[in-house]
């Protein structure tokens, strides 16, 4: 990077890992002071989630700005991990949300990542 | 690791003297555009392609700010910056985040061209 510690770049950084017989891909996009976080099985965007601490409440605030308010999929992901990394976090989430087996495996492959590659995020 | 199905394209450049990034990713139904002089997403609005009534016409986008400071310059940035994005991906929508400390017209045609040279489309 040209100007050093001044100016830290957005990063990119993509894994895959076969859950459950299907293979989940993980998208994360390194910002300052927080991250956009992507999974699916297929490259389509269906709806965003933003989560961030607030002072007033020990659980961050989530909203959804886009996609089916009636998914809370990306709004509880969003959620837990701003408590997990205390950042503004942004996230995607595009599987099946009736599997909750398999949502679960996903939040711990996000984790097992969030410890193994903390730069990332 | 597989290969991502996400492809994304990064720049970075000063435009008028601050240092100023462009990421764009890929989506089946979406091309994400980030465009940030803070290193973060700041305000998020979707430009979408209205369904045209006949190919004669010039097409015509709807902004809609999903985030942030909902203000006429925002709607005006967005579809200049992002206009031909769309055209260009088939017509794809564009989700796009935008925090710029410089909106005169000449950063934007700087910065217009930091996404012609990450074209993910």
């Amino acid at each position: 990077m040209q100007n050093g510690a001044e100016f830290e770049g957005i990063s990119v950084h993509n894994f895959s890992e076969k859950i459950l017989e299907q293979v989940v891909h993980f998208h994360v996009m390194k910002l300052s002071g927080g991250f956009f976080l992507w999974v699916g099985s297929a490259p389509v965007l269906s709806n965003l989630a933003v989560s961030m601490s607030s002072k007033y409440d020990s659980m961050p605030l989530s909203t959804l700005v886009m996609g089916d308010p009636s998914n809370t999929a990306p709004n509880s992901l969003a959620q837990r991990l701003a408590k997990k990394t205390k950042k503004q976090v942004f996230v995607s989430y595009s599987l099946p949300m009736t599997d909750t087996s398999l949502s679960l495996l996903v939040e711990n492959r996000i984790k097992k990542e969030l410890e193994l590659h903390a730069e990332h995020f | 690791m597989s290969e991502s199905v996400i492809r994304s394209k990064q720049a970075q450049r000063e435009v008028n003297g601050i240092p100023t990034e462009v990421v764009c990713t890929e989506f089946s139904n979406y091309i994400f555009v980030v465009l940030t002089q803070y290193g973060k997403i700041g305000t998020l609005i979707s430009v979408t392609p209205d369904s045209r009534s006949n190919d004669l016409s010039t097409p015509t986008f709807s902004t809609k700010v999903l985030l942030g400071k909902d203000e006429p310059l925002t709607h005006v940035c967005a579809k200049n910056l992002a206009m031909f994005v769309s055209q260009e991906s088939g017509n794809r929508p564009v989700l796009l985040g935008l925090a710029l400390k410089d909106s005169s017209i000449d950063a934007i045609k700087q910065i217009k061209e930091m996404i012609k040279s990450c074209q993910v489309w």
